[in-house]
């Protein structure tokens, strides 16, 4: 249904009507645009009573710091989740349409969805696209099959993990997660444990800061806490 | 050079108490030279709503057109006025769909809600990654980072309409003033509840 | 219609983001290079059936991203395939053919031979053989012939072998296995000739680590072993 009056609806998904151009114009010499970046620290784990994720809040174009109050846990459903790291758009629209898939799931089965359907979903998408859509996950969450976290590379590989620390900031983190992580931990322990890895992601890396987010996420339910710890230092 | 600067621009939006400030510059350049000095940034979706997109100047006034298309629709089919927070979604997904290939504009979008007088701020990269104003203002465009730094000196929060006239424009002349990009004056627009103001400031020309 | 992903587009972009951050050493590994499983794969037939093994190191660039990787992935009850080159194509792939599997099993109600499945792997790798990078190993036990082990390369051919190895660590072990695999072994040699092969991969591959994982396969079913790295056998 359209004609001069009434222009059609544009296609639903991505337009590529400005890449050729787009092309050209990096090859005349103008510099490709800075995306927005999460430039973040993202670390989970596994504790006794589920799964916990942590993530700072600093979002960076370049050397600007774009956002210092950026959300980066994405909630997908009551039990399901995922810290983000990469291009902060693709986060953003990654959570947007796992999260509208998974509802139809749920509405339509009638049941708690499976984190498998949410990181299946996510895996498939990337892989579809190659790489391009540039969002490394840390993908958590519980059902009836248990706890499970999951960590996703932009190119569609997922691997199932005990504990797991992404984004620029990971290699500070991964380091106190390889060092201080138990099995079965108690729920404070893993607040403190992912607490300090975010922290040092956040003070060994310069794109990564301004406060730490938490998310819980048990049998009983999801505890997302904002600003869990801003301490004036965190520059 | 990035293709972002080569029209220059800038824009800015600060919240004050029940009240709105929504800043842009009036140059046109082509790379070094100005070739347009009343050129706003700023597109008026009603009159408690505005979107501005800084950056290139073809692609904000093709993506400002392809928004009108959308909000009118939307409005037609709902039979209610977009809220900034739908208007936001949509011009997000509206450059994500463009993740590849994409349009070289930032966005600002900045509303007042005619009732309760809360004011609605978001800002977004060329992807359309949002970030929400939660700090009192959003600044984009050539000059952003410092606009970033003279907002933060100079905001204060719940101010009245004549004072974030003075401190929107205060920052947002300061912030010009350093970059060859912007500049030329600026429009001013200070939305309240029950009246919009169109200012035009007077700046260097040069 | 050509891809816009042919366009050259992302290449050029990521050049020009490494002249362009003054923090490019902050551009994490992970949007640099894709994710690889620079591996080691064996697979060798014993008397009785198959075996397989591989490392479990995963990683991109020169960070290991996966200590504990599982490459040794089950396709049906009684077939495995090991996997190396880019661990999203190579997931990618065998999620397919798993898919194809199990329909396919459920047309013929019967389990699936080893032969279909490194076909439709060979299928799917010949004609997508300029995006992907998948080397897989096919092995497994059917009623018909018993123990096999498939190879497919990364463009797309297939061969039955006694013995296959693959990943990037095979180059290393090569000399080893034409010297000491022997058709008809035990299950314990095979088991032996797997273990030290993978350990002598482990020590000169930097792509290859961890710890070793195993399967065997033959008429009663899959056993899985999982050898950790101080249990690996020393070498001089």
């Amino acid at each position: 249904m359209s004609s001069a009056l009434l222009p059609p609806f544009p296609e639903p998904g991505f337009s590529f009507e400005n890449v050729e151009r787009n092309v050209s114009l990096v090859k005349k010499g103008f510099k490709p645009p800075k995306f927005t970046s999460t430039g973040t620290t993202v670390a989970a784990a596994i504790f006794d009573g589920g799964i916990i994720i942590g993530t700072d809040k600093r979002a960076s174009a370049g050397t600007i710091v774009a956002n210092k109050n950026t959300n980066k846990i994405h909630k997908i459903s009551n039990n399901i989740a995922f810290g983000g790291a990469g291009t902060a758009a693709d986060c953003d629209q990654m959570e947007k349409m796992v999260r509208a898939h998974v509802e139809l799931h749920r509405l339509n089965s009638g049941k708690q969805v499976p984190v498998c359907v949410a990181l299946t979903k996510i895996t498939q998408h990337l892989f579809r696209y190659q790489g391009h859509i540039q969002c490394a996950l840390i993908v958590g969450g519980v059902d009836k099959f248990g706890y499970h976290l999951h960590h996703v590379y932009p190119h569609g590989s997922s691997s199932e993990v005990l504990f797991e620390a992404m984004g620029s900031g990971s290699l500070a983190a991964i380091s106190h997660l390889e060092l201080n992580y138990k099995q079965n931990m108690n729920l404070d322990e893993a607040k403190l444990l992912i607490r300090n890895a975010i922290l040092a992601g956040v003070e060994n890396d310069l794109a990564s800061g301004n406060g730490i987010d938490l998310c819980i996420i048990t049998p009983s339910g999801m505890e997302h806490l904002v600003d869990y710890e801003i301490p004036v230092a965190f520059v | 050079m990035s293709i972002e600067s080569y029209n220059g621009g800038a824009v800015m939006a600060m919240a004050g108490k029940e009240c709105l400030a929504v800043v842009c510059d009036k140059r046109l350049g082509a790379r070094l030279t100005t070739i347009g000095m009343n050129h706003s940034k700023i597109y008026e979706i009603n009159p408690y709503l505005y979107v501005c997109l800084p950056g290139l100047a073809t692609d904000a006034l093709t993506v400002y057109q392809r928004l009108r298309f959308r909000v009118n629709m939307y409005e037609l089919k709902e039979s209610r006025k977009i809220s900034p927070q739908v208007l936001c979604s949509m011009l997000s997904n509206l450059l994500y769909e463009h993740r590849f290939g994409n349009y070289f504009i930032g966005g600002v979008v900045a509303g007042l809600d005619p009732a309760t007088g809360k004011t609605y701020l978001y800002a977004m990269d060329c992807l359309g990654a949002i970030t929400i104003g939660t700090e009192g203002f959003v600044t984009g465009g050539h000059c952003e980072e410092q606009l970033y730094g003279t907002c933060e000196a100079l905001y204060r929060p719940d101010l009245g309409p004549e004072e974030l006239l003075e401190v929107a424009s205060q920052a947002f002349l300061s912030a010009c003033d350093r970059d060859a990009g912007s500049g030329w004056g600026a429009f001013v627009y200070i939305v309240t509840k029950n009246k919009v103001e169109l200012k035009s400031l007077k700046a260097r020309m040069d | 219609m050509s891809s816009p992903f042919t366009l050259n587009w992302a290449d050029d972009s990521h050049d020009l983001e490494k002249t362009n951050s003054q923090f490019d050493s902050l551009t994490p590994d992970y949007l640099k290079h894709p994710h690889k499983t620079g591996t080691t794969l064996m697979a060798a037939s014993y008397d009785g059936g198959i075996m397989i093994a591989a490392d479990t190191r995963t990683s991109t660039g020169t960070y290991v991203a996966g200590r504990l990787t599982d490459k040794l992935t089950k396709l049906t009850d009684k077939i495995y395939c090991c996997r190396s080159g880019s661990s999203a194509d190579t997931q990618a792939l065998a999620a397919i053919v798993k898919y194809h599997l199990s329909f396919y099993e459920e047309e013929i109600g019967e389990p699936a031979s080893v032969g279909v499945a490194a076909n439709i792997f060979r299928d799917l790798i010949y004609q997508y053989k300029y995006s992907l990078t998948a080397g897989i190993i096919v092995a497994g036990w059917d009623k018909r012939d018993g123990g096999q082990i498939y190879q497919i390369t990364l463009g797309g051919m297939l061969k039955r072998l006694p013995v296959a190895f693959g990943g990037s660590g095979s180059v290393f072990i090569m000399g080893y296995v034409d010297s000491t695999f022997k058709p008809n072994m035990t299950r314990q040699e095979c088991r032996d000739f797997l273990v030290k092969g993978i350990t002598l991969a482990i020590h000169r591959d930097g792509s290859s680590g961890g710890c070793a994982r195993l399967a065997t396969i033959n008429e009663s079913g899959v056993e899985r072993e999982d050898v950790t790295y101080d249990e690996l056998p020393p070498l001089i």
